[in-house]
C-alpha cells in the first residue's frame, strides 16, 4: 500500500478567533480523485488555500507528497497546481501569453509547454480564443484558460476550487475527461464542488464538510449505504442539517 | 427616483466602512484645500484697491459683474475636464449599467442617472473653486444672504449645460461610430483633459500673485465677452448684490438649464443602443503568435511590455507623459534660474538643466512604475505565491521591464535638450551617462520600497485599496530616492566648488571632469541597484510566504 499524497492531521485555521476549518484529518491516495462538498462558507476554499500553502495553518500538520508543508519549499510548490474559483488572468495578456507566463513560473521547457498547451486548448475548444486578450473572455473561458495553464505545468497534485462552475455542458464533459485522464496518469486530484453530479461521476471518494468540520467521508456508495438514503443529495442534506445547531 | 435613492443611500453608507471613510476624507481634504486657496485669493482681490479701481475704469463701473464672471470661469473648466475624462467610463463601463438595462425603467433613465451623478461631482468641484470667490465678492458688497444661495444656482447653471452637452456628444458618437478608433480617440482626449486640468489647477492655484491679478484683469475687464451662461450668471449675482433680482437673467439661466437637460433627455434614448454598440465593438485583436521563452525573468519582462503595448490606455499614458515633459521643458519649470547663470560654461548649465528636468520627470512616473512590482499584480498574487519561481528571478524580470520604461523620461529629456536647448553631443552624452546612473539608483530604491511588506502587501481579495497607504508609499519612495541621490550629488558639487575657488570653471575643466562624474554616477548607481535587489528579493520572499 502506497503512502497518501495529501495527509493532514488536526489541520485547522482561525480567522479573527473563529475557526473556519477545524480538526481536519485527510488522507488522499496517489491517483485518487477526492471531492470536497459543503455549503457556502463551510470552509472548502480555506482548506484548499491551506493545502496550497497560501494560508498558514493555525493548528495541525500537513504533509504533501511526503514533504512537510511548513518549509514552503519550492520543490513542493513545483508539484502542486491550484485552480482557484476566480481565475487570476491578466486582462491585457492573450490567453496564450498567460499560459506561457504560468508555464515559465513552473519551469516548463518550451517544447513540452507548446505541445501540452496546444493539445489542451484544442480539447477545451479554446483554440480560437487563445490569441485574444483575456479582457474579452467570458467567465467560463477564463476558467478554462487558467485550467489549461495549470495543467500545462503537469502538477502531481491538482487542487481545484469549484472547477465546474460556469462551464457549459460540453466543457464540463471535457473537464471530467481531463480529470479522469490526469488521475489515470497518477495525478492526485482534490476538488471542491457544489455539483453533486460531478462528485458522483468522477470522484473516487467524497468528504462532506459542514461548519468547518469534516462530517463524513467515503465512496458515494458507502455514504449512501451508511445513511440509508437514496441519493447523494439526500445524504448531503441529512449531514449538513445534522450539523446545524 | 429609485436610482437616485440608491445613490443617496450609497453616499450615506460610505462613512460606515473604513475604505469609504478614507475616500470621503481624502475628497474632503482636497476640496477643502482648494476652497481655502480660492478664499485667500478672493480676499487678496477685494483688499486690492488699485486692482478694483483699474477694473472700475475698464469696465465702466461694471467691475463686480466682471469679477463674478471670473469666479464662475472655473465651472465650465471643471465640467469639460470631468465630461471628457469620465464620460466614457460612466456612460459605458459602469458596473450598474448591466443591472439598469435589465430593470423595468425608462430606457433613457440610466443615461439620465449618469448625468445626475456627473453633475453632482462636477458641482462639488466647481463649488470648491468658485463659491468662496463669489461669496467673498458678494460679501464685500454687503449682499443679502439669499444672494449667496443664488450663487449656488449660477454654479450649477454654468456647469450642468456643458456637462450635458459633452455626455450627449459621447452618446451620439458611440451610437453611430463605435469602434476601436473611437475608443482610442476617447481615451486620448480623456487623458489629455485630465493632464490639462491638473496643469491648469497647478498653474492658477500656485501662480505668483501678480500673474494671477493679470489673469483677473484680462477676464474681468471684458465681462460681455465671457460665455453666455457665465455672463448671465454674473449679471444675476451682480443684481442680487444690489438686493434686486434680474428676472431676465434668472429666466434665461433657468430656461437654458431646462433646455439642455431636455435635449439630453432626447439623446439619452439613444443610450441603450450606444451601450450595445460599445460592448460589441471589442478592443483590437492581437494576434501575437510569437512564442515566449521559458525563463521566469524574461517572461515577466515580456509580460510587462505586453501589458503596456496591448493596453491602449497605457500606451496613451506614455504619450501624454511625453507631451507633459515637453510642456514642462518649454515653460522652463524649475530651471529658469539655472539658465540665467552666466558665470559657468554653457554646457554645464545645459547639463544642470537636463538633469533637473530628468529628476522632475522621474519623480512624476516613479510611483506609477513601482506598482508593477507587487500592487498591480495583487489579483494574481496567489499565482506567484503558489509558484516555485524564485523571488529573485521574479524581481529581476520586473525590474528589467521597469528599467526599460524608465528610459522613456531619459530619452524625452535628451530630446528636449536637442530641440529646445540646442545642447551639444558631449553634454548629451554626459547627461545620458549620469542619468543612467540615476535611473539605477531609482531602481534600487524602488526595489526596496515597492516590495516592502508593510506598504505593499496585496489584499486577500486581490483589490488594490486606494488611500492612505498608497500615499505613504509614494511619499516614502520619493523621499528615499532623493536621499539616495543626495550624497553623490553633494560630493561632486563639493569637489566642483572647491576647484572653482582656485580657478574659474572653464570649458576645459568641465570636459576633464566629465568622465569622472559619469563614472561615479554609474558606479554609485550600480551599487545602489545591487543593494536594492538584495533587500528587495528578501522583501519579496516575505510577501510570497503563507499568511
Ligand atoms: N480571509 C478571511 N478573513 C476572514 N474570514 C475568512 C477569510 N477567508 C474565509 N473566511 C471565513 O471562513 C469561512 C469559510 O470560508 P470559505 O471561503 O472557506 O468557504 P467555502 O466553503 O469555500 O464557501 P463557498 O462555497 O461559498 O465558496 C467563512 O465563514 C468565511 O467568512
Ligand atoms: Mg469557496
Amino acid at each position: 500500500m502506497s503512502e497518501p499524497v495529501i495527509l493532514t492531521q488536526g489541520l485547522g485555521r482561525q480567522f479573527a478567533g473563529k475557526w473556519a476549518v477545524q480538526d481536519l484529518d485527510l488522507a488522499v491516495m496517489p491517483g485518487e480523485i477526492y471531492g470536497f462538498l459543503g455549503q457556502n462558507g463551510a470552509g472548502k476554499t480555506t482548506t484548499l488555500r491551506l493545502l496550497t500553502g497560501l494560508l498558514q495553518p493555525s493548528a495541525g500538520t500537513l504533509c504533501i507528497d511526503g514533504l512537510d508543508h511548513r518549509t514552503g519549499s519550492r520543490e513542493l510548490k513545483q508539484r502542486l497546481g491550484f485552480v482557484p474559483d476566480t481565475p487570476p488572468l491578466y486582462d491585457y495578456l492573450t490567453g496564450r501569453q498567460y499560459v506561457a507566463l504560468v508555464a515559465s513560473l513552473w519551469n516548463v521547457p518550451r517544447r513540452e509547454r507548446d505541445d501540452r498547451s496546444d493539445q489542451l486548448l484544442d480539447r477545451l475548444g479554446l483554440a480560437e480564443h487563445a490569441d485574444l486578450l483575456c479582457k474579452g473572455y467570458s467567465h467560463g473561458t477564463r476558467k478554462k484558460i487558467h485550467l489549461v495553464a495549470v495543467l500545462t505545468t503537469a502538477p502531481r497534485v491538482l487542487l481545484l476550487d469549484e472547477p465546474s462552475s460556469g462551464l457549459d455542458p460540453m466543457s464540463n464533459k471535457s473537464l471530467k475527461e481531463l480529470l479522469l485522464a490526469e488521475s489515470a496518469r497518477g495525478t492526485t486530484v482534490f476538488l471542491s464542488t457544489h455539483g453533486l453530479e460531478l462528485a458522483e461521476q468522477i470522484c473516487h471518494r467524497v468528504g462532506i464538510l459542514a461548519r468547518g468540520r469534516l462530517r463524513a467521508q467515503g465512496t458515494v456508495a458507502e455514504l449512501r449505504h451508511q445513511h440509508a438514503e437514496r441519493s447523494l443529495e439526500d445524504v448531503f442534506v441529512a449531514i449538513t442539517q445534522a450539523a446545524t445547531p | 427616483m429609485k436610482l437616485l435613492a440608491a445613490d443617496l443611500r450609497v453616499l450615506r453608507n460610505l462613512p460606515t466602512t473604513n475604505l469609504g471613510r478614507r475616500t470621503l476624507l481624502s475628497a474632503a481634504i482636497g476640496i477643502g484645500l482648494l476652497a481655502m486657496l480660492t478664499w485667500w485669493f478672493a480676499q487678496a482681490v477685494v483688499t486690492n484697491p488699485q486692482l478694483l479701481a483699474r477694473l472700475h475704469r475698464e469696465t465702466g463701473g461694471d467691475e463686480l459683474r466682471g469679477l463674478l464672471g471670473y469666479g464662475l470661469m472655473a465651472c465650465p473648466l471643471v465640467a469639460t475636464w470631468l465630461g471628457l475624462a469620465l464620460a466614457q467610463r460612466q456612460l459605458f463601463e459602469g458596473q450598474e449599467l448591466a443591472l439598469w438595462r435589465q430593470a423595468p425603467i425608462a430606457s433613457a433613465r440610466p443615461a439620465m442617472q449618469v448625468l445626475v451623478r456627473a453633475t453632482f461631482l462636477s458641482c462639488c468641484w466647481a463649488a470648491a473653486l468658485a463659491l468662496p470667490f463669489l461669496s467673498a465678492m458678494l460679501q464685500s458688497r454687503q449682499a443679502p444672504a439669499w444672494a449667496h444661495g443664488l450663487a449656488l444656482l449660477t454654479i450649477v447653471g454654468a456647469t450642468a449645460p456643458m456637462l450635458a452637452t459633452l455626455l450627449a456628444v459621447h452618446i451620439v458618437l458611440v451610437r453611430f461610430f463605435a469602434g476601436r478608433w473611437l475608443r482610442l480617440v476617447f481615451a486620448l482626449i480623456g487623458a489629455l483633459a485630465s493632464v490639462g486640468f491638473s496643469t491648469w489647477l497647478l498653474m492658477t492655484m500656485f501662480a505668483r500673485g501678480h500673474e494671477r491679478v493679470q489673469d483677473v484683469v484680462a477676464i474681468a475687464s471684458l465681462p460681455r465677452q465671457l460665455p453666455w451662461t457665465i455672463d448671465t450668471g454674473a449679471a444675476l449675482l451682480a443684481a442680487a448684490a444690489r438686493g434686486t433680482i434680474d428676472i431676465q437673467a434668472l429666466a434665461g439661466l433657468a430656461s437654458w438649464l431646462v433646455i439642455t437637460v431636455l435635449v439630453f433627455r432626447v439623446v439619452a434614448d439613444l443610450h441603450p443602443r450606444a451601450y450595445e454598440r460599445y460592448l460589441t465593438a471589442e478592443p483590437p485583436l492581437w494576434r501575437n503568435h510569437r512564442r515566449w521563452s521559458t525563463s521566469v525573468a524574461s517572461t515577466l519582462r515580456k509580460k510587462e511590455f505586453a501589458q503596456v503595448l496591448q493596453q491602449p490606455g497605457a500606451l496613451i499614458g506614455f504619450l501624454v507623459f511625453g507631451v507633459l515633459v515637453f510642456a514642462l521643458a518649454k515653460e522652463q519649470v524649475m530651471v529658469g534660474g539655472i539658465l540665467k547663470v552666466t558665470r559657468v560654461p554653457r554646457d554645464v548649465t545645459h547639463l544642470a538643466v537636463l538633469l533637473t528636468q530628468w529628476f522632475l520627470a522621474v519623480l512624476l512616473v516613479l510611483y506609477a512604475h513601482m506598482g508593477r512590482l507587487v500592487l498591480a499584480d495583487s489579483a494574481q498574487w496567489a499565482l506567484y505565491a503558489c509558484s516555485p519561481a524564485s523571488a529573485f528571478a521574479i524581481l529581476r524580470g520586473k525590474l528589467t521591464a521597469i528599467f526599460a520604461f524608465m528610459l522613456w523620461p531619459l530619452l524625452l529629456v535628451a530630446l528636449t535638450g536637442v530641440w529646445l536647448l540646442d545642447a551639444n553631443v558631449t553634454t548629451l552624452a554626459v547627461f545620458v551617462g549620469v542619468a543612467l546612473g540615476g535611473t539605477a539608483v531609482a531602481m534600487g530604491v524602488l526595489a526596496v520600497v515597492g516590495t516592502s511588506p508593510a506598504l505593499m502587501r496585496p489584499e486577500d481579495s486581490g483589490h488594490t485599496a486606494q488611500g492612505g497607504k498608497n500615499f505613504l508609499g509614494a511619499l516614502v519612495l520619493v523621499i528615499a530616492f532623493q536621499l539616495a541621490i543626495v550624497p553623490v550629488s553633494l560630493a561632486i558639487w563639493d569637489q566642483l566648488a572647491n576647484e572653482q575657488n582656485h580657478r574659474l570653471l572653464s570649458h576645459g575643466l568641465a570636459l576633464q571632469w566629465a568622465p569622472i562624474v559619469v563614472g561615479i554616477a554609474l558606479a554609485y548607481g550600480g551599487l545602489m541597484l545591487l543593494l536594492g535587489m538584495w533587500l528587495g528579493s528578501r522583501n519579496l520572499r516575505r510577501l510570497l510566504r503563507a499568511k
